[in-house]
């Protein structure tokens, strides 16, 4: 009796989740399709396809994320590393670093960029490729949080310690313990961080505003602040990728499963 | 002659002291066990071998050549560990390679290698498995094999059997002691199990806080044990506080019952304690040997042996003996008398 109560409340709760979550989805992609009047059609998707700035500003907002992935790695693996290894008492105060971009309101923090990296001596924003250097940096601390905790999160699954030791008393270099052992250990761990890293970077608005980059959030506000049916549009395609991206860490969760370090089996 | 050389090695961790004043001599193709509880510095010892710890002091040196402040990877010393700490990532094969991969040996030389690796330790038809496709005992094989394969002048085993079932415990033990015969490798074994450091060491180090407590071969560690604490560790032992009858001759006396013990130095302070093995004790009397009699207090059945424990005088000793179909078991509460030979009772 007890267990059809408790069944009843949990079907009750996923279904009010379900319905919060996905009717505003559903109004928006609604209205995303009716741009010709009286049928359901993709025409808001073909003009948002068709439209170069468009293409421009996702091709730029893609690299960007792109490279925003690949230097967090580069920073993040050997950082959470080298704490797990050797600095696990410094671990606390690194994880509150690392939340403080969800603390300090992104706004603030890109004033704060502007204000120390536009000036003598750094001058990061006198020409766009300078400028699309501090979006990098400034995308990769909007990030930390994320690819953190991913990487965090990996290196707590597999022992470091002694992985590295073995690695070590076999003849190994740091550079081959890194790129042999750790790396791969942590496929899943940067799989995941790197794709929710990638996701924010694509939707990022204040960042690309602010330093007057070509980026797709701005876009967004742009044809936002122009037309109707293209920014429904635009938000179910910014949805959709972010679905995909999800999508491929489940993936590759699931395949690297029977690779798992089993201790003391 | 000394292949490795451990002189007046320290080890401190802020104001502990995990390793204080340690020196040993291993000589090529020796199998010696660090042997003592947890935290009396056996592992960092090891680790300090294997370079994974920088000693406070001393030197360790092999075959003349100053090991003390070289890298772990540069050392050529391989290492067993007690979570095997195989990569995930690769399969069995990639594993054992794993140390010739790095090194640049030519590919050829290491398929030999690997090869020649997977026959050793009998798993040719795993090569292809993933770590977590094995179970404990065969991880553990692979990892010696990697260890082995790199050819290493000094094996380090740090408790490799500890996280395996009793019976592959024992399996794997034998595994050990054949390998490291065959090859003739210079091995050092850390454990806190007793049986595991006297069936496969040539010779045994008990330690005890973070100190040397005695070295010798299995037989002298067990049959005379220089500490309380050796003779503690290893094996029973009945320790029964005894007085000094006289000094000279080493008779002593537990309640008004006289004993002589074997072994003694000065017989100075009272009480003093005389020690003896449960096995060497024996039910009767014997003209001339030591004799006591007391009280059954509990029997204790542990499958081949059966374990009597009496009250002498008010002190608890510990008799074993072989459980044969023809043993007469005394009742709880019953008077027994048990005899001891003269040499195999020692002051401690």
């Amino acid at each position: 009796m007890k267990t059809k109560r408790i069944n009843f409340w949990a079907f009750f709760w996923v279904v009010l989740a379900f319905l919060y979550f996905f009717l505003p989805m559903y109004g928006t992609l609604d209205f995303s399709l009716r741009m010709k009047k009286g049928v359901l059609s993709l025409l808001a998707y073909q003009k948002v396809l068709a439209d170069p700035q468009f293409l421009a500003s996702f091709r730029y907002s893609a690299i960007m994320g792109v490279i925003t992935v690949i230097f967090s790695i580069l920073l993040f693996v050997p950082t959470v590393y080298w704490i797990h290894l050797k600095m696990r008492q410094l671990r606390p105060l690194v994880e509150i670093i690392t939340i403080l971009p969800f603390i300090i309101p992104v706004i603030v923090y890109v004033f704060g960029l502007i204000r120390t990296f536009s000036g003598p001596p750094f001058q990061l924003t006198l020409t766009p490729f300078k400028t699309d250097i501090l979006m990098v940096a400034g995308y990769i601390v909007l990030a930390m949080p994320y690819m953190f905790r991913a990487i965090d999160v990996g290196m707590q699954t597999i022992d470091v310690r002694t992985l590295t030791e073995a690695a070590q008393s076999l003849g190994a270099n740091w550079a081959q313990i890194l790129f042999n052992v750790i790396f791969p250990n942590l496929r899943t761990a940067i799989l995941s961080g790197a794709l929710i890293s990638f996701a924010l970077v694509i939707g990022e608005l204040i960042l690309g505003d602010f330093l007057a980059r070509p980026a797709l959030g701005p876009y967004m506000v742009e044809v936002g602040r122009d037309m109707a049916y293209q920014p429904a549009a635009l938000a179910i395609m910014s949805y959709a990728l972010t679905w995909i991206c999800l999508g491929l860490i489940t993936l590759f969760s699931r395949s690297n499963n029977n690779q798992r370090q089993i201790l003391g089996r | 002659m000394s292949y490795l050389e451990l002189s007046n090695v320290k080890k401190s961790f802020g104001t502990t002291i995990a390793v204080d004043d340690f020196n040993l001599s291993i000589a090529q193709g020796e199998f010696v066990s660090f042997l003592g509880p947890s935290g009396c510095g056996k592992t960092t010892t090891l680790r300090m071998v294997a370079g994974f710890e920088l000693p406070t002091s001393g030197q360790i040196s092999l075959q003349d050549k100053n090991l003390t402040y070289l890298p772990p990877n540069k050392r050529n010393v391989g290492m067993v560990f007690q979570s095997y700490a195989l990569f995930p990532n690769m399969t069995v094969a990639d594993n054992i390679g794993y140390g010739l991969k790095v090194t640049g040996k030519p590919k050829k030389e290491t398929n030999a290698r690997i090869k020649e690796m997977l026959g050793l330790i009998h798993m040719e038809e795993q090569h292809n498995k993933f770590p977590s496709q094995l179970s404990g005992g065969q991880q553990q094989r692979v990892a010696l094999a990697r260890a082995l394969a790199i050819r290493p002048q000094v094996l380090l085993l740090d408790e490799p059997l500890s996280a395996l079932d009793a019976k592959i415990r024992l399996e794997l033990r034998l595994e050990i002691r054949r390998i490291q015969q065959q090859l003739g490798i210079t091995t050092i074994y850390v454990t806190h199990d007793q049986e595991e450091a006297l069936s496969l060491s040539d010779r045994i180090v008990v330690m005890s806080k973070g100190k040397m407590e005695q070295v010798g071969t299995p037989a002298q560690i067990y049959t005379s044990p220089e500490t309380e604490f050796v003779a503690n560790f290893v094996g029973q032992i009945n320790l029964l506080p005894v007085k000094v009858v006289s000094p000279t001759q080493g008779k002593v006396k537990v309640g008004e019952q006289i004993l002589q013990a074997g072994k003694f130095g000065h017989l100075n302070g009272n009480p003093i304690r005389l020690a003896v093995r449960p096995e060497e004790l024996n039910h009767g009397f014997i003209e001339g040997a030591n004799n006591l009699s007391g009280k059954v207090e509990a029997i204790s059945y542990l499958g081949s042996i059966v374990r009597i424990r009496l009250d002498v005088e008010g002190n608890p000793i510990s008799m074993d003996v072989f459980n044969e179909r023809k043993l007469t078991i005394p009742s709880v509460g019953d008077d027994y008398q048990v005899t001891f030979p003269v040499e195999a009772c020692w002051i401690i």
